[in-house]
């Protein structure tokens, strides 16, 4: 009896899950996946596999919770398959002996824990309902009361002797739900119990990696033969808990993207054509519009509990569009114009970066100096950019440090590599690496965080390009011998004030308040400290591309706590909010819905600091436009170069 | 609709040509007689752009016929020809000669018009001028060696049932509307089309299709130039400023008279 129910059960498994396996190992093999080094593998997995630190660490208490149902599973692994054992005589776990004893003790500890933890996963879905999780699913209450009743039925064997009437119906009631249990598995989202340990064991090395391109045919993400056994795994890995979606950036401000949606897009795809198919991705499952609003911020990618990657996937998605002409964008069309023919993003003269170089004295790089400084698009251009590379060269030269800038330069490719153009990215890369070969770099400083990504990471695939950093991470090495700057620490008005800058409250009246941000009324009440002079309050916004994809959040605080006092914004560190300019989305005109820069700009203001710092001219460039569209009181903008460079001699 | 498809079916010559950069430096050679090309960087003349993208429309609008670009120049012009086909462009030819900027505007057009004859296109495109010497007579004096009509300025082109329909570009806004037959040589105006951006896909593509080279001394079409190169030369930098003193009053009379007198614009 027992044997043929647990043959349907396990029939009722394999049916779906065989299929499924199927569709994932039939996808094309990832290009550059190496199993080796293992060792990161390992550690990721222990950490957030086994000790679910991840899972915790984003959502404490719904972590906790499936903590609990996880590590109860893992105990009770043990339980069941001697369970299932016993029936054939095969029973290893004598309930007798100390060990058995002790495991089934164990077991039982973790099977309260257990209970608690699904029927508090069961209250928060069905009775707090967070907007997240989506549609109340009637699956996911029935799997809970399963795993609720192998539990209690399993703690209720403890108090019913085995001799006793109620033992048999009690120990059936065990065996039917878990038989009931295992074929549900890959009907639902708890598909994830199986394939999540492998997607993040297996998932790639480094975050937001955009894998290469193979071959004369591959274009990216273009129709289902493109998706590989990674891309396939993570589709039906999500458990659509709705993190990504939290902390989207779009899916926060009324875009379409919907990073969830995008993944169980390519399931149901999937699931429709398979993945030998011709039929495009973009199409009845993900919609174009969608995969053109992502920032590339990253935030889905660092939430995820399952190991999706999904700005490769997104990247993806857009390569496919973009490399084979099928993205139709005026303003897309125009970047890519601009820098087919041109050096820079902005698409401005060449000859306007040599004219601001001249101007401002900055020597040529000839190899004998210690940095190339780099200046990028907004560095060379822009005129807010230029201001922070003045100001990071004015400190340069206090500290002493020898620094040239190239003679010619090219945009990085950050722009048209996040939106998928592979083949103006390829020429923007080859020719800056063989420009900085000339030139004998080894060492590249830059003001962007987008520079020193695409530099460090993207550039590999065309190179070996030189050593990179932040200069906020040259700035935070130097703190030391820039904190003994007099002034530093305090603010000093009439002293620290920069040339056309910031006016306070107190100032009003005697100086002109200049270009758009104007700070009216008084500082916030923290800012009078007992000392005496007033201390700026800074809260920094850490930039997507310095955060989350370099791991740097000390640095910028180190050299931002020099003129003050640093205050934290409710998202920041791994949880900062983007800006809205990532991803080439800067470049591609008015968004839709609320702007992305407008709800973070509120939100930094809204710490009631009196300066907000940068670390990324992307940034201060969204954030100035959104403070002068708010238009009433805002606080003072500056990169951490120029909060270093507060007080230093002109 | 089908017979109507077939009709608007064209073959199209597009002549482009390959210029410096407008975003390169440019200095003059140590002869005076040219630039030095040594650290350029070459890009597709605008104008010829603009024709390209014409012919693409049309050939995508009529769902068939054929766009050939034609390029005359050292070997470095094959990277334009590349870019012309990953933009979509069915075919290539090369007129390999190393004395392009020693030929005049007959000498160029006799290169061009060699080539295209034997292709007997039903449409002849190209830039209204280039975007480096600016003669703006090639597309013209192609169009009479080849004997057939032209119009120049050209916006845009319509296919109709006999021959074509052309927006052309006059003075201070104003249009012409104008009516010719096929095969016919157009000279096309910057700014009628957006330009489509090159993909990986169209350069990949690209190499699978037909790039033929042709000898400029086996056209047969050498002979003497009319118009001699004798030297070029850039603008000398002037800045002279002056200020006019007294009150506003005054230097407003001041102004008025130099504009009168000095700059002669009033």
């Amino acid at each position: 009896m027992f044997a043929a129910l647990a043959a349907a059960s396990l029939f009722g498994f394999w049916r779906r899950f065989g299929p499924i396996l199927g569709k994932i190992l039939q996808s094309k093999k990832d290009p550059g996946f190496h199993l080796f080094p293992i060792g990161r593998r390992v550690r990721d997995f222990v950490w957030e596999v086994i000790f679910q630190a991840k899972v915790i660490r984003e959502r404490p208490l719904a972590g906790v919770a499936h903590a609990l149902v996880f590590w109860a599973f893992c105990a009770f692994a043990l339980v069941t398959l001697n369970h299932c054992a016993t029936i054939f005589g095969l029973g290893f776990l004598d309930p007798a002996g100390p060990a058995g004893r002790f495991y089934f003790d164990f077991a039982a500890f973790f099977a309260a824990a257990c209970a608690v933890g699904i029927l508090a996963l069961f209250v928060r879905r069905f009775v707090a309902q967070p907007k997240w999780l989506g549609e109340l699913s009637w699956g996911s209450g029935l799997i809970a009361m399963l795993i609720f009743a192998l539990m209690v039925t399993y703690l209720a064997a403890f108090f019913v002797p085995a001799t006793s009437d109620a033992a048999r119906p009690l120990w059936w009631a065990h065996t039917l739900t878990l038989l009931v249990f295992l074929p549900l598995i890959p009907h639902t989202k708890h598909l994830h119990l199986v394939l999540s340990p492998f997607t993040v064991f297996l998932s790639r090395d480094g975050f937001a990696q955009i894998p290469p391109l193979v071959g004369d045919e591959d274009f990216g993400l273009v129709a289902g033969k493109d998706l590989t056994q990674l891309v396939s795994l993570q589709a039906y890995s999500c458990v659509e808990c709705g993190r990504c979606m939290e902390h989207c950036p779009a899916n926060n401000t009324g875009k379409l993207l919907n990073p969830k949606e995008i993944v169980l897009g390519l399931r149901g795809y999937l699931n429709e054509y398979g993945p030998h198919s011709e039929e495009p991705l973009l199409g009845k499952y993900n919609a174009q519009e969608a995969a053109f609003e992502c920032t590339t911020c990253g935030a889905c990618e660092f939430q995820c509990p399952v190991g999706i990657e999904h700005v490769p996937i997104i990247v993806g998605l857009r390569r496919g569009a973009v490399n084979t002409g099928a993205w139709e964008n005026d303003y897309g069309a125009k970047l890519f114009l601009a820098l087919e023919r041109g050096s820079n993003a902005l698409g401005m003269g060449s000859a306007e970066r040599d004219k601001f170089v001249e101007k401002n004295g900055l020597p040529i790089f000839d190899g004998t100096q210690e940095y190339c400084l780099w200046l990028g698009c907004m560095g060379a251009y822009d005129p807010r950019g230029r201001e922070i590379v003045v100001t990071l060269v004015r400190v340069m030269r206090y500290l002493g440090a020898s620094f040239g800038v190239l003679r010619k330069e090219k945009c990085t490719g950050d722009p048209v590599r996040r939106l998928g153009n592979d083949l103006l990215f390829q020429q923007l890369a080859e020719s800056n690496l063989e420009a900085l070969a000339q030139s004998e770099t080894r060492k590249i400083i830059s003001i962007c965080p987008h520079c020193v990504r695409t530099i460090q990471e993207d550039w590999k695939a065309y190179g070996t390009p030189p050593e990179v950093e932040h200069h906020s991470e040259f700035l935070a090495r130097h703190s030391g011998e820039l904190s003994l700057v007099p002034g530093h620490g305090l603010t000093d008005r009439e002293k620290s004030i920069p040339e056309g800058g910031s006016v306070s409250g107190h100032d009003r009246g005697t100086h002109p308040v200049s270009g758009s941000r104007a700070e009216i009324g008084p500082k916030p009440s923290g800012s009078l400290a007992p000392e005496g002079p007033a201390k700026e309050r800074i809260v920094f916004h850490d930039p997507c591309y310095l955060g989350r994809y370099r791991g740097v959040y000390d640095e910028p605080r180190r050299v931002a706590a020099l003129a003050g006092e640093l205050i934290e914004a409710p998202r920041s560190h791994e949880r900062s909010f983007c800006c809205g300019a990532g991803g080439g989305l800067v470049f591609l005109g008015e968004e839709k819905g609320e702007r992305v820069s407008h709800v973070r700009a509120e939100e930094l203001a809204a710490t009631g600091a009196s300066v907000v710092g940068t670390a990324c001219p992307f940034c201060n460039t969204m954030f100035r436009d959104a403070f002068a569209a708010k238009g009433e009181a805002a606080p003072e903008l500056m990169d951490i170069a120029q909060l270093a460079a507060r007080g230093l001699p002109e | 609709m089908a017979g109507e498809r077939e009709s608007s079916k064209m073959k199209i010559v597009v002549a482009i040509k390959q210029v410096p950069d407008r975003d390169t430096p440019v200095h003059i050679a140590a002869d005076s007689k040219w630039i030095d090309e040594g650290d350029l960087q070459w890009a597709m003349n605008e104008p010829d752009a603009y024709a390209l993208e014409e012919a693409l429309l049309l050939k995508e609008s009529a769902g068939a016929g054929e766009v050939i670009v034609v390029s005359a120049g050292p070997e470095r012009v094959g990277s334009t020809i590349r870019e012309a086909l990953a933009k979509g462009a069915d075919r290539a030819i090369q007129i390999v000669c190393d004395d392009l900027n020693s030929r005049d505007a007959l000498g160029v057009a006799r290169l061009l018009a060699a080539a295209i004859k034997p292709e007997n296109p039903d449409l002849v495109l190209t830039g209204l001028q280039s975007e480096d010497v600016g003669l703006g007579q090639t597309g013209v004096i192609v169009a009479e060696l080849l004997g057939l009509p032209h119009a120049t300025m050209i916006l845009h082109v319509e296919k109709t049932g006999a021959g074509l329909k052309v927006k052309r570009e006059l003075e201070e806004g104003w249009f012409q509307s104008i009516e010719l037959p096929t095969p016919a040589v157009l000279t096309m105006q910057s700014g009628g089309n957006k330009l489509r951006y090159a993909t990986l896909m169209g350069i990949k593509r690209a190499k699978t299709k037909e790039m033929r080279t042709l000898n400029a001394a086996e056209l047969g079409a050498d002979a003497a130039p009319a118009v001699v190169l004798e030297q070029i030369s850039a603008p000398k930098k002037q800045k002279s400023t002056q200020i006019l003193p007294g009150s506003a009053k005054e230097a407003a009379a001041a102004l008025v008279e130099k504009l009168k007198t000095e700059a002669r614009v009033l």
